[in-house]
């Protein structure tokens, strides 16, 4: 029990008064300090004790009481004492300055606390306690800098005051020089070991602070020793525990934090931490609760704020994004600067982005960058944000920024692949890849998603076995694989059913029966259709349907695997099979455009047009916006006006007109869009307007050379078509073959059609045959073009044989004789084909030729023996200037003979006669050495001799060789008549088989002028007879009906990119999930 | 099994090469390839440096089809224009010109025993056989209509045949048509006796598997290969890969794997086990219109497969 002990005025006694039992009514006390003038020091006693007691009012009725004028007046000499009432005051209303929340009160008691700080100022400018209390002021009012020099006062006075270096202390904490707090706080347990555990509470700060935990945590531990109740020590321990982020360590700080708790159920902080933990484990509901009890017991800000937070989170996680919205607001509204607390700004961005306030978000956002400068999930939702208010640019560089902030965060990556995708598939590619490596080697699981987007832009590319790796890694393991291994085989099936092989599932019940697992994840099919797609692609066909058919036998409603399987059947030709599949289709949605358009195609390959119509009716009904259905309807005008025949040339006019205005239509939609470009060229070639329609093709042809899936061998078949019509042949062939190598493999017959006519047109009948004989060979029972081969090889004939004589050879016309041989069997075949209805030829048609060519083949034999004959003068001919030449050569060999002859003689005669000239030496050097003088005479007798005889040898033989050169001039000079004789003869020949031909012809024309009038004219395309036109229509009507058929075609293609913009769309389903679900990531 | 590019000819012939068959070898000669082409011509080509033998004439339009007797000296070829033409392989000798109109020639074989040479008649929708002795047709093997004809082909009245094969014992022909179904015949007493369905495009190649007889695949231009049980009337299988027809298939002397040529300018491989192409070779540039495998036996080791193609080339294998 303590005791003060006042002293009575003018006596020795003293007044005992028991500190626990002060009066309840301060004035009782304050009469009796009055009244025995009590020392100063004992007011001060007792109002602190009664500020112990929590009796408030009258700690402050005796301190006010004692520092009045009164006082002032009597105890003028007290200096002390006064300075130390008037420094309580000032404390207690900083305190209470400190604690209001209301900023008016607030200021009223900090002005109040300024008053007395001054006041005992006044009474000693040096008095440390004084400077003190200031600076605890300042501190409380926020002014760090004041406060630190109003300590540094005090600390230069006495470098031990407690006080002012736990003030100091403070200060430095504030400024975040941890190291320099931690110093006064040792500083200040030193000089005063005794000093309170808020002391050692402060160490523990600024170790935390300093990242010393271990050090930190004893500190704190001391505090707690030291005062088993201390909640800050308590809920500093707690939220170490909680960071150092073990389960354990967790449980013990919530338990240390429900200790706090249960101490001291108001302490903000430990209710929002509690509240923190709760919202972890997803008690929303105390969350709450704690967090209202924390909003009412503080009106701290930043707690608020962070009480604010915590609702707000808690409301954001359970997707009450309007409440949510609102408390982070109200969180925000709490902080004055996004510096203190940026998560709040975070959370609103993210709620405002949720709910479609893009720009309110992106201001939110950008304000959390500007704390956070590099934080990558803020750049990456700003990138987000960009790319969704169409500022590409602006997304991606915000992307990029990420990446080069954390290039090892794989969602970074990833996310900036998906904004790339639609944009540049060769970025987007390699930012998936950059993310899937790192996944990989963080050793994540890799999303199925962007294997999949990895895949099918490996797909885009044409990397097929790439894309297949991908595509295969992102199904990962299941029954699938054995499928495309071919290691599960479909059984046996019987061959009449095999018909409706893509519609039979009994291989998966089957197997489940087998207890085999048939699991397929639905996050999964996308990526398995694609690789059903891809397979179908590089027509390993087989697997493909296995894993369609696995698709819908899983998830009967994917109408696309039905419609794969339906475009597989049709490219098969098993037009019921995918009619059928297609109708399964629309069982799931009836008004599935893509099922609609597809079924319209097959029912005009049935032939079944009014049906067709009325199927592309409806889907153009469905929906306005797919051009498809319209561009079909475009298409069966069109081949309605093309079909006709041209009876009715208004129904033509009408149904041309009306795909022109269908087409047109399409364009306005979508003004690229390929098709409708290629049917209104199309339309303006058939009106004749070839260089408006040739310069759209061109365009076309162009444009569509960039995809692989778009595949449009239609537009080169146009052009070339247009190519053709403007006579311009050598390029229509060139486009013609480019076209059927490209897009066909060379099978396609009715583009060695077009080849052919071509050729014939440009008179190139070999070339012409050449190419029909290939289409028969790829389409052996269109007997068209068997008639067509005949027909050119019987022009061919007439061409050769109307030559002028001159120009050709007789192998020339040998060649004509077998083709025309060539033709009457083909035209004969045809005919006796005709009698079997094997074709819809006109039996008469086909007579009429085989008659002529028969007549020609007439003609031609004489033409042929007439070349023959030629042939074999010619021959002889040559024959005879062989002879000549041969005799020539005898002759000349002959004379070499007798030239060497006579030189060899010569050579004998020299010989002799300087043997004789020798001996006549011999005999002149006898006669010499008889007779000198004789010599000469007798040697020019001897020469003379020698001269005449070789004189006459020679005349001789001239003689001789001039006679034979006489008689072979002779031969020739005969020859040479003959020759002309015989030209003659050829000439007179010639009249009579032009004389034959006409009487021929003219007798022919007695029996059948018709027929052959028209024969004669279809032989000779200039001549314009009506008949001639008629029999070019084959040929010309056909090649229109082409011309119409490939638009059928054209609508298949289109199935292609209708169906990948199918799975387009899931791409960018994946592409559009990003931030549903780390909405929590950034807040511990 | 492999196929590894033994010699290839460039300009084998003046034109597309259409077809292709082996001649056994006799006493006298090793085997010899034998193929037929658009240029009207008939070459005879000895392996394996494919050294020209011999160029025959004597057909006017394109060779469709050649077919050689198993005894290895005489040989048959068909052309456009219609004629078959029967000659002695080593002097070129013609022994006779066969025509059964109207119906057209395509695909010809002879029987296993070499007594019958089977024509696919084109478009009098049956088989004409001939006996290899007397050359005189003993038989046409008529398609019947198909039953409760499907709506969807309103021309189907009439199947055009394309090809045609044997069975390894003679007893059954097969023919594939246009319209893509399959047609068997009981030989014995010249009978029809069913249909295979499961292709809806041209049947342009057919082949048996020497080890199972009743095994019998086919090529389609729907880019599928098919393996029927021919008797059980079973689609034991379907292959898939070649990006355009087939055009052709030949089965290896083993019976474990086949080889086909497609339109789209390869050869490939099937491993029949794994039913999967195992190989694929691309050294022409143009349609492969015939893959043939040498027949097994005689002195010479070791498999051949040959190929021609549009581009006028002539490749050869060694299949192992």
């Amino acid at each position: 029990m303590a005791y003060v002990y006042i002293p009575v005025h003018n006596s020795q006694e003293e007044v005992r008064v028991a500190l626990d039992q002060l009066p309840r009514d301060a004035t009782d006390i304050l009469d009796i300090l009055k009244a025995e003038q009590a020392p100063l020091d004992l007011w001060l006693t007792i109002a602190r004790e009664y500020f112990k007691q929590g009796k408030v009012d009258q700690f402050r009725q005796i301190l006010e009481e004692g520092s009045s004028p009164e006082i002032d007046e009597y105890y003028a000499d007290v200096r002390y004492e006064r300075i130390a009432i008037l420094n309580a005051l000032g404390a207690y209303y900083s305190y209470l300055g400190k604690i209001e929340t209301k900023q008016r009160e607030k200021e009223e008691h900090f002005i109040l606390a300024t008053q007395y700080y001054n006041k005992a100022s006044r009474i000693d400018m040096h008095e440390p306690s004084t400077w003190v209390g200031k600076g605890q002021l300042l501190l409380a009012k926020g002014e760090v800098e004041q406060a630190f020099a109003a300590f540094k006062i005090v600390l230069d006075g006495d470098w031990d005051n407690v006080p002012a270096l736990l003030g100091q202390a403070c200060v430095e904490f504030n400024r975040g020089r941890y190291l320099d707090s931690l110093e006064l706080y040792k500083r200040a347990l030193r000089v005063h070991p005794e000093c309170p555990a808020a002391v050692r509470l402060g160490i523990g700060l600024c170790r935390y602070k300093l990242g010393q935990l271990e050090k930190a945590r004893q500190a704190f531990q001391r505090v707690l020793q030291l005062d088993s109740e201390n909640i800050e020590a308590l809920v500093a321990l707690a939220v170490m525990d909680m960071h150092a982020n073990e389960a354990f360590g967790i449980r013990k700080g919530i338990e240390k934090m429900h200790r706090a708790f249960e101490i001291y159920p108001y302490s903000a902080m430990a209710l929002n931490y509690l509240a923190n933990h709760f919202f972890f484990t997803g008690q929303h509901f105390l969350v709450e609760q704690l967090t209202e009890t924390a909003l009412a017991v503080t009106n701290h800000g930043p707690t608020k704020s962070h009480s604010y937070y915590n609702l707000a989170r808690s409301y954001h996680s359970k997707g009450d994004y309007e409440k949510a919205g609102l408390y982070y607001m109200a969180s925000v509204k709490e902080i004055n600067k996004p510096h203190e607390f940026v998560f709040p700004y975070y959370g609103l961005g993210q709620v405002q982005l949720k709910l479609g306030d893009l720009r309110s978000s992106l201001s939110n956002f950008e304000k959390v960058l500007e704390v956070y400068p590099d934080n990558c999930e803020t750049l990456k939702v700003l990138g987000h944000i960009y790319v969704q208010l169409g500022q590409y640019e602006k997304g991606q560089e915000f992307m990029r920024k990420a990446i080069k902030v954390d290039p090892r965060d794989a969602q970074a990556f990833l996310d900036l692949g998906e904004l790339l995708i639609s944009s540049d598939p060769t970025a987007a590619l390699d930012a998936f890849k950059t993310a899937h490596s790192l996944l990989k080697k963080g050793g994540q699981e890799v999303p199925v998603d962007m294997l999949n987007n990895i895949g099918v832009i490996h797909f885009e590319r044409g990397e097929f076995e790439l894309a297949e790796q991908s595509l295969k890694e992102a199904v990962g393991e299941g029954v699938w694989i054995s499928f495309i291994e071919g290691k599960i085989k479909p059984k046996a099936i019987d061959a009449a059913e095999s018909v409706h092989l893509y519609r039979d599932v009994r291989i998966f019940t089957e197997l489940e029966e087998d207890n085999v697992p048939l699991e397929l994840p639905w996050n999964k099919v996308t990526a398995l259709f694609n690789l059903a797609r891809l397979l179908e692609q590089i027509h390993k066909t087989e697997p493909a349907s296995l894993l369609y058919r696995l698709i819908v036998y899983k998830y009967p409603d994917y109408v696309d695997a039905y419609l794969r399987l339906a475009a597989i059947a049709k490219a098969q030709n098993n037009i019921q099979l995918s009619i059928e599949l297609v109708n399964d289709a629309l069982k799931v949605n009836n008004k599935c455009v893509n099922a609609l358009s597809m079924l319209g195609d097959l029912e005009l390959k049935n032939d079944d047009w009014v049906k067709a119509k009325e199927t592309f009716r409806a889907a153009e009904a469905t929906d306005d916006k797919d051009s498809y259905s319209t561009l079909s309807l475009g298409n069966w005008n069109y081949f309605a006006a093309m079909r006709n025949e041209r009876k009715y040339p208004k129904l033509e006019a009408t149904h041309l007109e009306k795909a022109k205005e269908l087409y047109t239509k399409v364009l306005v939609q979508h003004n690229s869009n390929l098709y409708g470009a290629n049917g209104a060229g199309v339309v303006l070639a058939e009106k004749g307007q070839f260089d408006i329609s040739r310069d759209i093709f061109t365009q076309v042809q162009e444009a569509a050379s960039g995809s692989i899936f778009i595949q449009m061998p239609d537009v080169w078949i146009n052009l070339a078509h247009v190519y053709f019509a403007q006579g311009n042949f050598s390029l229509a062939v060139k486009m013609y073959q480019n076209c059927l190598r490209k897009f066909y493999y060379n099978t396609d017959s009715h583009i060695h059609l077009y080849l052919a006519r071509t050729h014939y047109e440009a008179e190139q009948w070999q070339e012409c045959k050449k190419t029909l004989l290939r289409a028969i060979h790829l389409s052996p029972s269109n007997y068209v073009l068997r008639f067509d081969a005949g027909v050119t090889m019987q022009k061919y004939s007439t061409s050769i044989l109307q030559k002028e004589k001159a120009k050709r050879t007789a192998d020339e016309v040998r060649s004509a004789v077998a083709e025309l041989k060539n033709a009457i069997q083909i035209f004969s075949q045809l005919s006796a084909a005709a009698n079997l209805h094997f074709h819809g030829f006109d039996e008469k048609k086909i007579a009429t030729h085989l008659e002529y060519c028969k007549h020609l083949l007439d003609a031609a034999r004489i033409h042929c023996e007439d070349a023959q004959r030629e042939e074999e003068q010619i021959r002889q001919r040559q024959e005879l200037a062989r002879q000549v030449a041969l005799a020539e050569d005898a002759r000349r060999k002959a004379e070499e003979q007798r030239k060497r002859q006579l030189e060899k003689r010569k050579l004998d005669d020299e010989l002799k006669r300087v043997e004789q000239q020798e001996e006549h030496f011999k005999r002149v050097k006898e006669q010499w050495k008889r007779n000198g003088p004789k010599r000469r005479e007798r040697s020019d007798i001897d020469e003379d001799g020698g001269y005449n005889e070789k004189r006459r040898r020679g005349g001789k033989r001239r003689k001789a060789s001039k006679s034979r050169y006489e008689v072979e001039e002779t031969g020739n000079d005969l020859v040479d008549d003959q020759e002309y004789l015989e030209d003659e003869d050829a000439n007179v020949n010639y009249r009579e088989f032009a004389a034959n031909e006409t009487q021929e012809q003219d007798g022919v024309t007695e029996e059948n002028a018709q027929d052959l009038l028209a024969a004669a004219g279809l032989e000779d395309s200039d001549v314009d007879e009506p008949s001639s036109t008629a029999k070019r229509r084959p040929n010309w009507s056909e090649s229109d009906d082409d011309v119409g058929e490939q638009q059928p075609e054209s609508s298949l293609v289109r199935e292609n990119p209708a169906e990948r913009h199918e799975s387009d769309g899931e791409l960018k389903e994946n592409a559009e999930r990003p931030y549903g679900d780390d909405d929590m990531d950034e807040e511990e | 099994m492999k196929l590894a590019g033994l010699k290839s000819v460039e300009n084998a012939h003046d034109d597309s090469v259409w077809t292709a068959a082996w001649v056994a070898e006799t006493d006298a000669r090793p085997a010899l390839l034998l193929t037929g082409s658009l240029d009207e011509t008939v070459r005879m080509w000895r392996p394996d440096d494919l050294e020209l033998e011999r160029t025959s004439t004597g057909h006017c339009l394109g060779v469709v089809s050649v077919a050689a007797h198993p005894s290895g000296v005489i040989a048959a070829s068909a052309s456009l224009d219609s004629f078959v033409r029967i000659f002695d392989v080593d002097t070129n000798a013609t022994i006779a010109t066969l025509e059964a109109p109207p119906s057209e020639v395509w695909q010809l074989q002879f029987n296993p025993k070499g007594t019958t040479l089977a024509v696919a008649g084109g478009g009098s929708a049956s088989v004409m056989l001939w006996d290899t002795s007397t050359w005189q047709l003993i038989a046409t093997l008529q398609i019947p209509r198909l039953e409760g004809s499907k709506p969807a082909d309103k021309s189907s009245g009439k199947k055009f045949v394309l090809s045609v094969a044997w069975s390894p014992d003679g007893r059954r022909l097969a023919c594939g048509s246009v319209d893509g179904t399959i047609s068997i015949f009981d030989i014995a007493r010249a009978k029809f006796m069913h249909h295979l369905e499961g292709h809806f495009m041209p049947v342009r190649s057919l082949a048996y598997s020497p080890i199972e007889p009743r095994l019998l695949f086919s090529g389609s231009d729907d880019a599928q290969i098919h393996m029927y049980d021919s008797e059980g009337k079973t689609l034991a299988g379907a292959m898939s890969g070649h990006a355009s027809w087939v055009l052709s298939i030949d089965v290896a002397p083993d019976g474990v794997a086949i080889a086909t040529g497609s339109s789209d300018r390869t050869v490939r491989l099937w491993d029949l086990g794994m039913r999967a192409a195992i190989q694929t070779m691309s050294s022409h540039n143009d349609q492969v219109w015939a893959v043939a495998f040498r027949p097994p036996g005689g002195s010479s080791r070791g498999g051949r497969l040959a190929s021609v193609s549009d581009d006028k080339s002539i490749s050869l294998y060694d299949y192992s």
